[in-house]
């Protein structure tokens, strides 16, 4: 198993060309990047399941290109981070920790959080327990409330399945489902994410041991059933969350059908009225796929304009 | 489609046989009525520690190691492993398809909104079916 950039295939390497870096976080491994000057605006890229930070490699370079300083952890238990095999590594609580362990290990101050997916829910949460450390917040592709949920999680078929006693583990972990083909699906120019960029995430969980996060993290999806784990946390997080009057904007996929735009952007809006937004780009639910560099470019004029005059250090 | 191989549940274990772990489940309370399902087919509300449960598809066997934690009702989760005969290999391949068979099995059995032609459809999509389909 791969445990840095460095160790990776050539292919994969030459598309995320950064050095390896690692924090403890509440007892674990965790990877990360840290790229541009350190005394300035640090930008921080949170992935969420399957992914890792190669899913923000076409957004680093304009952020880099504008002299910000890019921040991109992998979560435990994907990418490049410890894969724990206890499934009580995984929950929603012990991913935002360990962002908070992040937060607190570099001193990051005025940050701008870029969230998506699973790193809104576990972004949003470190952010609300660290409020210093941010300036700015901008979500894409994801929630941060107990409802209203996507039509496509609450589905049996395929969803649910994925998920489901025994059926989870074999589908997701024995098979993998995902990050292979389940990413293959979520994007708008599927030949081009299978021979440019699929590898990038299978490579780095090619053993079925390696693919637990990818089949007990989504289950923590509230789902407005009596079983749903975090359903208290979701409604912590809403109320922090509806509280923030950060600079906020909203980018999302046009083309996206699990978080889909007239739900959850309209969502973002009522909660956040102050956001700018929502930027549509081309885009299913990994929209980085399909319109990095797009977004990596919406981001440095949205970091710019509401850090001007941000005095360095 | 091919016809799915018959799963049953057997009560003999073969002797000579080894255990190989192919798949453990923390979470059978995800959805409640699988745990349901399994504690009642293997009788483990009467006895909940005893010998794993034995499931035999199409001849070959596999066992069922049921797990508690503590808080959580019993059981907790499961680890399905391959009983092989001596130290020859596990047959992969096979042991795969047989896996997808136990969870064809599984949600057949649970039933209600669980159904087996949407497990085949969601295999098919994601492009996780037995070898003879592939």
């Amino acid at each position: 198993m791969p445990r840095t950039i460095a160790e990776l295939p050539e292919d994969i390497r030459r598309r995320y060309p950064y050095r390896s870096r690692f924090v403890r976080v509440n007892g674990r491994r965790m990877h990360y990047i840290d790229e541009g000057p350190p005394d300035a605006r640090p930008v921080l890229l949170l992935h969420g399941n399957p992914a890792w930070g190669y899913l923000w490699r076409a957004v680093v370079p304009p952020l880099l290109d504008a002299g910000l300083r890019v921040v991109v952890p992998d979560m435990v238990g994907l990418g490049l981070s410890e894969k724990p095999h206890d499934h009580s590594a995984y929950t929603l609580d012990n991913h935002a920790a360990n962002l908070v362990a992040l937060l607190d290990a570099l001193e990051l101050r005025g940050a701008t959080f870029v969230c998506h997916d699973w790193g809104g829910p576990t972004g949003l949460a470190a952010l609300a327990t660290r409020p210093q450390t941010a300036s700015a917040v901008a979500v894409m592709s994801t929630w941060a409330w107990a409802e209203p949920w996507s039509q496509f999680h609450s589905r049996v078929l395929p969803w649910r399945l994925l998920h489901a006693p025994v059926v989870g583990p074999y589908l997701m972990g024995t098979r993998a489902a995902m990050p292979g083909r389940g990413m293959y699906l979520s994007v708008v120019d599927r030949e081009r994410f299978a021979a440019e960029a699929s590898a990038g995430y299978t490579e780095v969980m090619a053993d079925a041991d390696e693919r637990a996060a990818t089949w007990i993290w989504p289950r923590s999806i509230p789902l407005g059933r009596d079983t749903d784990i975090v359903a208290e946390r979701f409604g912590w997080l809403e109320e922090q969350v509806r509280a923030m009057r950060l600079p906020a904007t909203v980018i999302w996929g046009r083309e996206d059908d699990v978080f889909t735009t007239d739900v959850f952007t309209r969502h973002w809006q009522q909660v956040w009225p102050h956001a700018e937004g929502p930027h549509l780009v081309t885009g299913r639910h990994f929209l980085q796929e399909d319109s990095g560099a797009e977004i990596g470019e919406l981001l440095v004029d949205f970091v710019s304009r509401v850090n001007e005059g941000y005095n360095h250090g | 489609m091919a016809e799915a191989p018959l799963v049953q549940i057997v009560d003999q274990r073969p002797e000579g046989h080894r255990s190989v772990p192919l798949l453990e489940e923390h979470q059978l309370g995800h959805y409640p009525e699988f745990r349901e399902f399994l504690s009642a087919a293997f009788g483990l509300a009467a006895d909940p520690l005893g010998a794993p449960g034995l499931l035999c598809v199409a001849g070959r066997a596999y066992e069922l190691v049921f797990v508690g934690y503590s808080g959580h009702p019993f059981p907790a989760g499961v680890r399905i492993a391959a009983l092989v005969p001596g130290l020859e290999p596990l047959d992969e391949r096979q042991a795969l398809d047989d896996l997808w068979a136990i969870a064809m099995w599984l949600v057949g059995e649970v039933g209600g909104e669980w159904d087996t032609a949407a497990l085949a459809r969601t295999g098919r999509i994601y492009r996780i079916t037995p070898q003879e389909e592939r």
